[in-house]
């Protein structure tokens, strides 16, 4: 009794220290990200004094030393490289992700305002891409060639659809000429149907091509030969058994799909004229609004290292085994 | 690319279907990219103001555009850019590889140690978010597009080199290099690199059509290549405000795009299970 | 096995489908009718308007054409015009002008508040036009406008307004009527511009309630409106009590926006489908007077410094053709460069000086030296290519038809041997002044909207180096040309008024010192349930407050 309560407690112990050890290293990763960022716009070639207050009063014109001051002092534009690099990261750790030079509003405040539209966008993605994922894959994989053939065909196609080109079809087809839903960007659920099966429509062939080769695999596995002579009827081994062995390694694809759909988003919500970050994204990146684009990618960067870290968390509690690789 | 169907010795069981289709789209986008006028069947910018939105037809495979212009040309044409774009962003992305993957590999625990966290940051950007960083810093941009893309796709290729890099230097014959007394350069050079690099090499030809793609996708948002160049994101922004009453301006360049894409992903799958084997 | 499959894969589609049953566009519940109102004498009223428009600036208010059709919305001008120039009342009743011209005294209209509860006095009005010209509320274009002219404010009771000029400017009263001189809270502007971008107060019929950045503006009605202008067509609060000002950038969504019933008005019907809305929507077009978007030729700079080359250039594109395919007809071509055809005061005679006569064009090019072609078809001469840069600000102040007519011209001119070279500036790189030196472009494209020929003082006065104006984008200082716009800018007598502006487009013209491409335009389409929509006349915003929906029940 003794040695396994033991056992299990130095085996809880190292486990702890691999969840730490995981959470230090997003840290550190978190860090190098902001630090990246602030690099990168400190090489913004100009002067973004000039450019800042041109962009904000909407006109051209070649800006006085009198009329510069103010705004340099204000964002620390005079103040050594180190000096801004310290205060950038200071602001950081107090939450303040700056204040955009187009809306004069704190980034944390836009992001927070736009984050519903773009989350349940995601949300509503993802659960879509399951769905055709698993579909596709529990009525073609492993049954005879010509209807693996044309999962497989399906899923390839799918998965190289760009979604600026697809968004655009959906939209001429099922807004413009069915005039089934709104062609705008539309808050509610009608308004999301065509967003999220674009966006979710190349991600759904990803998730079905890996799953469709761990379900082929999976098939010829001694625990499917047992439980066929179980008496299991097919319907059972495939769903029950070769499924959920197969969906595993998609899961652990999470932190990618993560990635894969805020890339999605920023194309999607323009295509669809739909309000979120990632129209706000694009509208900074075009007005060359730095501090809501640095922002935003900071936060887009901790979304992706959070979700990575969770699912690295979730192993670890599914299997000890696991170490970092 | 091409190369993939045609090196392969007669005597070899025979080349699936898919692949062979696949092989001829990669070639035509390679003569269309190379020799324009070889495919295209007008001048890809001659303007008839008399021919403007038409569908298409015999003379106008594609139809031609708001300016009058052949569409089909136009797609041609601007295979090019395209290509080019695709190809440079994975070359950047390579370079930007070899020495993150390598460094890694090798390097010490400090050294790799900073650099596999380099490598974790630049994960942590999606493609698209991290070229959008970029292009608001530099501007918009053929190189910018090229650099954004390629720096966003090295963290996956120096994964792949560095973990080449891992089992190479493991092995028995880079052991046994190193036991003959050969600099730790030369061994690199000679051993590692050469075996590190044949899976970069697929996963590159893999990676041109995901580029070309993304590339197109960042000239869809307004941040590309300006008209009236026909790189193939530009015709497709082009062809959005029209697209209500000519389809054909917007479907058909997106459809060529997904072809080629597709060819070149096929292609790379293709090399990958043919070459993909010996390396591990 | 099979079915289960079926219904997975199907699952999606239901749950389309599903949601399409549940929230049809415009829901009607008991005791209230389409777009939320109630009928009131055949009307319908109360309910709320959504109007799907184009661009969205980064500011609520402000110097840009796009910023006054936002003001116009919330803010109560002096005055008004109408479709043939007359100057009506708003917010003053009555106004004289001194002897000596260079005094008006403005009677303003009693009892009227801004939405924040202040009153709209003298002194408020006072304290704009300080604020507005020389102040903290400064407006780039206002002070383009007045900022010479202006002497002072002064409040002579609660009613009685007088704006001082340095000297006389008669056509004060129509640059009055944009909205750029609408008259704001004081107690608003001096939170600061900051504040003021984003919840700016006035009088006006609507009220700013939220701006939801990158979708909308939501504008609820001013209860208490009590100074619609004379030219309304209905005194007193707006008919609908909510109106959604939605930024629809893309022309497709715009377009389908009003087709599947989610907008009722759109502002810029994309001219492609231009003749389809004539067919099924209620359609209205305004000429914008003012500059028509033209080709503005670097004067400072080969090869546009020859005046025969500036000529050629215009001789070589045929510019009508190109402005009627590119726009489909919706938008009318503007042969001048100075002045929009719809502007009082403007000239027809030169519309034509230049119609495209490519011969001619071969001919004065071969005079000036560039006789050789090179492999590609261009001009050389001395080893150097017959180019021009063609500066154009892309993306939301050029709309993409107008990059399809200069991809036109540019082949047209390519005929006749000219390189010309199509440089989009993108919105940041143009506010970033990288295009407004006299060595970053051969030819820009560009508009002025103005209610009065008197404009060409702000586009062709000169730029000095101690009096600069960066709307003189020809860079040409002429002080003869700069005197004759003066000279009608400052006459009484309304036929020497038009002489003066007249010889001023004939200078421009007979210089070739801008070459005319199509007027801008607005273009409204209204649901066939939406009426009372109209447009105001000295800039082109559409106006709402009148709007109500028939039908019902």
């Amino acid at each position: 009794m003794t040695t396994v309560a033991e056992h299990s407690l130095r085996a809880r112990g190292t486990r702890t220290r691999r969840i730490l050890g995981r959470a230090v290293s997003a840290v550190i990763v978190l860090w190098a990200c902001a630090t990246l960022i602030f690099f990168v716009q400190i090489l913004m070639p100009g002067d973004r004094a000039t450019l800042l207050l041109n962009q904000v009063s909407g006109e051209v014109r070649t800006r006085t030393a009198a009329e510069l001051a103010p705004i340099n002092r204000q964002y620390g534009f005079d103040q050594p490289i180190l000096v801004q690099y310290l205060r950038y990261l200071g602001q950081l750790l107090h939450g303040d992700l700056g204040t955009s030079y187009q809306l004069a509003r704190p980034t944390t405040e836009i992001i927070l305002g736009q984050l519903w539209p773009t989350v349940s966008l995601m949300l509503a993605a993802l659960l879509i891409a399951w769905v055709l994922a698993l579909a596709v894959t529990l009525a073609t994989a492993g049954r005879g060639r010509f209807r693996s053939a044309t999962g497989s065909g399906i899923e390839t196609i799918a998965a190289a659809l760009p979604q600026y080109w697809l968004g655009i079809l959906l939209l001429l087809v099922f807004s413009l000429a069915l005039k089934w839903f709104p062609a705008e960007g539309d808050l509610g659920p009608r308004g999301l149907v065509l967003p999220a099966l674009t966006l979710a429509i190349p991600i759904a062939g990803f998730l079905a091509q890996l799953m469709r080769d761990e379900f082929t695999r999976a098939l010829s596995q001694p625990f499917v030969v047992t439980a066929r002579t179980r008496g299991l009827r097919e319907r059972q081994v495939r769903a029950g058994h070769v499924l959920r062995h197969s969906v595993l390694p998609a899961v652990s694809l999470s932190g990618w799909a993560v990635g894969a759909l805020l890339s999605g988003a920023v194309i999607v919500e323009t295509v669809y004229a739909r309000p979120g970050i990632g129209q706000v994204l694009v509208q900074a990146a075009i007005t060359r609004d730095i501090p809501l684009v640095s922002g935003i990618v900071l936060v887009i960067a901790a979304t992706y290292i959070i979700a990575n870290l969770l699912v690295d968390l979730a192993y670890v509690r599914i299997d000890p085994r696991i170490t970092t690789s | 690319m091409t190369a993939a169907a045609n090196t392969l010795p007669a005597r070899t069981i025979r080349i699936p279907a898919p692949t062979v289709l696949a092989a001829v789209v990669v070639v035509l986008f390679v003569i269309a990219a190379i020799f324009p006028s070889l495919l295209a069947p007008y001048d890809a910018f001659h303007v008839d103001l008399g021919e403007t939105l038409r569908p298409p037809s015999f003379a106008h495979p594609f139809g031609t555009d708001q300016s009058g212009r052949d569409v089909l040309s136009r797609v041609v044409s601007g295979a090019g850019a395209s290509l080019l774009i695709g190809l440079g962003a994975t070359a950047v992305a390579a370079a930007l590889a070899v020495v993150l993957g390598v460094a890694a590999g090798l390097g010490g625990r400090l050294l790799g140690g900073g650099v596999n966290r380099l490598i974790e940051t630049l994960f942590a950007f999606p493609v698209l978010v991290l070229a959008l960083l970029l292009i608001t810093v530099f501007g918009p941009g053929v190189s910018t597009l090229v650099i954004a893309v390629g720096v966003a796709n090295a963290p996956g290729y120096a994964r792949i080199v560095r973990g080449q890099v891992l089992s190479v230097r493991r092995s028995e014959y880079v052991e046994a290099a190193h036991a003959t007394g050969h600099s730790p350069a030369r061994v690199l050079l000679r051993h590692i690199l050469p075996n590190a690099l044949r899976p970069l090499v697929v996963a590159g030809s893999l990676g041109i059509g995901q580029a070309i793609v993304w590339a197109s996708g960042l000239a869809f948002l307004g941040l590309g290549v300006a008209p009236p160049s026909a790189e193939w994101g530009a015709l497709l922004n082009d062809g959005r405000t029209y697209v209500t009453v000519a389809w054909w301006v917007e479907v058909l360049p997106g459809a060529v795009i997904v072809l080629v894409a597709l060819a070149l992903t096929a292609l790379g799958r293709a090399m990958q299970r043919r070459f993909g084997k010996e390396s591990g | 096995m099979r079915r289960r499959i079926a219904a997975a894969s199907s699952l999606a589609v239901l749950l389309a489908s599903g949601l399409t049953a549940c929230a049809a566009p415009r829901q009607t519940e008991s005791g209230t009718t389409v777009h939320g109102g109630r009928v009131v004498g055949g009307k319908v009223v109360d309910g709320v308007l959504e109007y799907g428009h184009e661009q969205e600036p980064s500011c609520l208010i402000g110097g840009w054409v796009q910023q006054v059709y936002l003001m116009r919305q919330f803010l109560d001008s002096l005055v008004t015009v109408t479709a043939d120039g007359a100057v009506k009342p708003w917010l003053a009743t009555s106004w004289s002008q001194s002897p000596d011209g260079r005094s008006w005294t403005f009677h303003l209209k009693p009892g009227v508040r801004f939405t924040d509860g202040t009153k709209l006095d003298a002194a408020a009005v006072a304290y704009n036009f300080d604020s507005l010209l020389t102040g903290a509320g400064a407006n780039s274009t206002a002070q383009a406008y007045l900022q010479e002219y202006y002497a002072g404010s002064r409040a002579i009771d609660a009613t009685t307004f007088r704006l001082d000029l340095r000297k006389p400017y008669q056509p004060l009263l129509p640059v009055l009527a944009q909205g750029y001189f609408g008259i704001q809270s004081p107690a608003a502007m001096r939170r600061g511009a900051s504040a003021n971008c984003v919840h700016p107060v006035g009088s006006g019929a609507w009220i700013v309630r939220q701006w939801n950045r990158g979708q909308n503006v939501v504008f609820t009605r001013n209860d208490d409106y009590n100074s619609a202008p004379s030219t309304a067509s209905h005194q007193g609060p707006a008919y609908q009590r909510s109106m959604v000002w939605k930024f629809l950038k893309d022309p497709t969504l715009r377009y389908g926006s009003l087709e599947t019933g989610a907008s009722d008005v759109i502002y810029d019907v994309p001219t492609v489908d231009w003749a389809a809305a004539k067919r099924s929507y209620a359609v209205q077009r305004y000429i914008t007077p003012g500059r028509a978007v033209s080709l503005t030729l670097n004067a400072t700079r080969a090869p546009f410094s020859d005046e025969r080359l500036r000529r050629a250039f215009a001789y070589s594109l045929d510019r009508k053709a190109g402005v009627d395919s590119a726009f489909h007809g919706a938008y009318p071509y503007n042969g001048d460069g100075a002045l929009s055809k719809s502007t009082p005061g403007y000239d027809p005679r030169f519309a034509g000086t230049y119609s495209y006569q490519p011969r001619l064009a071969a001919r004065l090019l071969d005079q000036a030296g560039w006789t050789a072609r090179d492999g590609e078809g261009y001009r050389v001469r001395d080893g150097s290519r017959l180019t021009a840069q063609v500066v154009y600000p892309a993306g939301s102040i050029v709309t993409p038809e107008t990059v399809t007519l200069l991809q036109d011209l540019q082949s047209q001119a390519k005929e006749i041997g000219w390189d010309v070279q199509l440089v989009p500036a993108t919105q940041s790189a143009y506010f970033a002044g990288e295009y407004s030196t006299r060595t970053s472009y051969d030819a820009m494209t560009g508009y002025w909207t103005s209610p009065t020929a008197g404009v060409m003082y702000i586009t062709w006065r000169q730029d000095l180096a101690n009096r600069p104006n960066s709307a003189n984008i020809a860079f040409y200082n002429s002080r003869r040309l700069e005197g004759m716009i003066a000279v009608g800018n400052a006459a009484a007598d309304p036929a020497q008024r038009q002489v003066a502006y007249s010889s001023a487009q004939r200078y421009i013209s007979d210089h070739a010192l801008a070459i005319g491409l199509y007027a801008q335009t607005t273009s409204l389409a209204s649901a066939p349930d939406t009426k009372g929509v109209w447009i105001e006349q000295s800039q082109g915003e559409p106006v709402l407050s009148d709007a109500y929906f028939t039908g019902g029940q």
